[in-house]
């Protein structure tokens, strides 16, 4: 896997590299703001893309920008956003583009090298992954008339894991169930939610993340 | 000139009678307008007498002579202190007596030559001075002076040497030399397009300084009176060449032409907010009245006839003019149309008159006005110092709030860029290792929880969406985070917001939202955002129990939104909901 990196602390951008290499991953690019990531992107096309969402020259959301540029571009280019906080406008506006191939994810997740390593094969393999804390903030936020009060605290957990990206057999393996049950929940979400059906699962992401954001 | 050293005993004459609250033309007025009525009336008269009796030849002249007078006073009333009116009269009684020119006295006759081409120059005359009535600069009293030589001097060849292939020999005819005579009209014809050239170009250059609402009223009166001023010899040549019989119909069409010029200026000088003016006098008895007392600027504005005065004072420490909400005033630049009027009281300078030099032609009136209300001016000057020295404080408290946000800003970076990022290493180094060491999974732990709590640390100095993104983002972010529904009217048009405004705007919403959460126990808010008028709005509106008070959070916020010379309203009747708009400036 060929990978640039967007990230204008130097420290963080070596950890960054050092681990996606020890990964056996390779690091084609290394750029400290956000022109030099699309210069890098273009001569590169390289598999992935992991970039700061705070980056220069303007030190505001550069990195997020040039990302959803990235995607506009250079659509079999896989881009993971790292931020220091979360933000449920950035999520959506990412997934709302494309969710083949994304992520958001807080920046202290790195320190999780296994999962974090996991996530980045995820993303390249077109998977959609969103922070957990991000979909706990679009879960908690208040809403009129919540349809998410009928569910059982079950199946918010099945949904919350849905909204990360997460598919059938990964949520079973993570609540100890069989796919089965899990196929089961996700089908009463669907049918309390209304939902629109959608097989695959970086498309039920973008259903799930429309209704959270309503 | 003459005309105004007339003029201006005229006035003083009329103003003998004037007194403060006369809504009644004045006596000197009527007895003006009688005057003139008697004057036409006789002329009539003889004129019906006179060799040329058709019905046009007799009314004609008259006519133009009181709608000369007639607008003259109307203009005079309104604004007795300025000269324009008293102008407008003496030209209509010199039409009065070029209309002379057609009776069958031998003397009269002689008078209406002598002044036959007059009004020209009158109306020469009036285009320079209007619209204060004062002839300004060398230039504009030079053309004027000459434009009077034209028609008196240059004239004389005319009627001394010449009377035309048919006209009747006159009392003032010397001898009858055609070619002398030929040789004057040469000579005052090339002199008189010279002085209306010189006008032109004179008044042209007045337009371009002229600020554009003036220039609407300026420009057409211009046009019109140098085209009058232009068509009547230019009328006379053509008609004599090409239409030789048609004479009476020239001689209609040149009146008219120059009766429009009498209520043109009129009407100009109305249009163009020339209002009624007082006496100087009558200052003292506006400012001494127990009720009704008028400010002070407006009173000058309205004795003086500029609606566009201003008054300002002086303040010490440092020493500057401020205006009457104690905000810093330059004074205008000198050599431009504002002038500008110290104000002395014993000695001491306590404000300025700025005015407005075309319109306020006499710089006398206005150091008496400055006079007169001197002592009054420092009084006021007291309340503009008090409100100078509140408007410093101000300043001073927004530099002091906005060095604090810069400082936290720069925490917030330091602790981002810096702390974070060695937290967020540290916690990778522990957690690879050693991998199943509860050791080192405790320590990953720690330092996972260490990073989030710094986070919130950072999220609560400066929210990151706000510097990330701005208000807008960062208020939504905020609605998220909310117990209860938030619906949100954002107005995003107008570009960037100033630091200072957003971030104020930014506290506004925390705070409010906070309030309404701990104290309301509303079950839905809503947010709006927008611009309007060059200020940022922001309301927040639940519909809680109300009775909200300025309490310690919102008082703080009030402090901030003063400091930018914002507003806050809060509206929360018991039971009613709670309302809590804030307005800062944005430029």
């Amino acid at each position: 896997m060929r990978v640039v990196i967007g990230e204008d602390q130097a420290l963080m951008r070596e950890g960054l590299a050092l681990l996606i290499e020890q990964d056996g991953s390779e690091v084609v690019g290394r750029a400290a703001d956000a022109p030099d990531l699309l210069r890098k992107v273009g001569a590169h096309r390289p598999d992935l893309v992991v970039a700061d969402i705070r980056m220069p020259p303007r030190n505001a959301d550069d990195g997020l920008r040039a990302a959803l540029q990235i995607r506009a571009e250079h659509p079999e280019v896989a881009v993971l956003l790292l931020s220091q906080h979360v933000q449920r406008s950035y999520a959506t506006e990412l997934v709302e583009q494309g969710t083949v191939g994304v992520g958001y994810l807080l920046k202290q997740r790195v320190a999780d090298v296994a999962s974090f390593t996991a996530d980045l094969r995820r993303i390249a393999a077109g998977g959609c992954v969103l922070d957990p804390e991000v979909v706990a903030t679009m879960m908690a936020r208040p809403r009129r008339d919540d349809l998410l009060d009928r569910l059982t605290p079950r199946q918010l957990e099945v949904l919350a894991l849905m909204a990360e990206g997460r598919s059938n057999v990964a949520i079973a393996e993570r609540l100890t169930l069989t796919t089965k049950a899990v196929a089961r929940h996700v089908s009463h979400v669907y049918d309390t939610l209304n939902l629109e059906l959608a097989e695959e699962d970086h498309r039920r992401v973008l259903a799930v993340v429309r209704y959270l954001s309503r | 000139m003459r005309f105004e050293d007339q003029a201006r005993s005229v006035r003083r004459a009329a103003r003998m009678w004037l007194r403060p609250g006369d809504t009644v033309i004045a006596p000197a007025i009527a007895e003006l307008a009688a005057f003139a009525l008697l004057l036409a009336g006789i002329e009539v008269v003889l004129l019906a007498d006179g060799p040329l009796a058709s019905i046009w030849q007799i009314f004609l002249f008259p006519g133009v002579g009181l709608l000369y007078v007639g607008a003259g006073l109307f203009a005079w009333t309104r604004r007795p202190g300025n000269a324009m009116g008293a102008l407008i009269v003496a030209g209509g009684f010199v039409w009065l007596a070029a209309g002379l020119v057609n009776t069958g006295l031998s003397a009269l006759i002689a008078v209406g030559l002598l002044v036959a081409t007059v009004p020209l120059a009158v109306v020469v005359h009036l285009l320079h001075a209007f619209p204060s009535g004062r002839l300004r600069g060398r230039a504009s009293r030079i053309t004027v002076a000459v434009a009077y030589f034209v028609v008196l001097v240059l004239q004389a060849p005319d009627y001394l040497f010449d009377q035309g292939e048919a006209g009747p020999t006159t009392v003032l005819q010397i001898a009858d030399n055609h070619d002398i005579g030929r040789v004057g009209h040469w000579v005052q014809d090339a002199v008189g397009l010279a002085v209306m050239v010189a006008t032109a170009a004179i008044l042209g250059g007045r337009l371009r300084r002229t600020e554009p609402g003036r220039r609407r009223v300026l420009a057409p009166l211009t046009g019109y009176g140098i085209l009058a001023v232009l068509f009547v010899p230019v009328s006379a040549i053509v008609v004599k060449a090409w239409f030789p019989e048609a004479s009476l119909e020239l001689a209609v069409a040149q009146l008219a032409v120059m009766a429009g010029i009498p209520v043109a200026f009129v009407a100009a000088g109305l249009s163009g907010g020339f209002a009624r003016t007082e006496d100087v006098q009558e200052l003292g008895a506006l400012l001494s009245a127990e009720e009704g007392r008028p400010a002070l600027r407006a009173a000058l504005r309205e004795v003086l006839g500029d609606p566009s005065l201003d008054l300002l004072f002086r303040v010490a420490d440092p020493p500057r003019y401020v205006g009457r909400d104690g905000a810093e005033v330059e004074l205008p630049a000198p050599g431009s149309d504002r002038s500008v009027a110290e104000v002395r009281l014993g000695g001491r300078l306590v404000g300025a008159i700025v005015y407005d030099a075309t319109l306020v032609a006499d710089r006398g009136l206005v150091d008496d006005a400055a006079r007169v209300t001197a002592l009054a001016i420092d009084h006021d000057r007291l309340t503009a110092d008090l409100l100078a020295s509140r408007e410093s404080l101000r300043i001073s408290r927004a530099r002091l709030l906005e060095a604090g946000d810069a400082e936290r800003r720069r925490i917030a970076r330091d602790l981002h860029d810096g702390l974070q990022t060695r937290l967020v290493l540290l916690a990778m180094l522990a957690g690879r290792s050693g991998a199943g060491d509860d050791t080192a999974a405790e320590l990953s732990a720690g330092l996972q929880e260490a990073i989030t709590e710094l986070r919130e640390l950072v999220q609560g100095v400066v929210p990151a969406t706000l510097t990330e993104r701005g208000l807008y983002a960062a208020a939504e972010e905020l609605t998220d985070r909310m117990p209860v529904p938030v619906a949100i009217e954002f107005d995003q048009g107008g570009g960037g917001l100033p630091l200072g405004v957003e971030t104020a705007g930014y506290f506004v919403v925390s705070e409010a939202f906070s309030n309404a959460v701990k104290h309301s126990g509303a079950e839905e808010m809503r947010l709006s955002i927008g611009r309007r008028n060059g200020s940022l709005r922001i309301e927040v509106v639940d519909d809680g129990i109300g009775g909200a008070r300025l309490g310690n959070g919102l008082r703080g916020l009030a402090d901030r939104v003063d400091a930018l010379s914002g507003e806050l309203t809060i509206v929360s009747p018991p039971g009613g909901g709670t309302r809590i708009l804030v307005e800062v400036p944005c430029g």
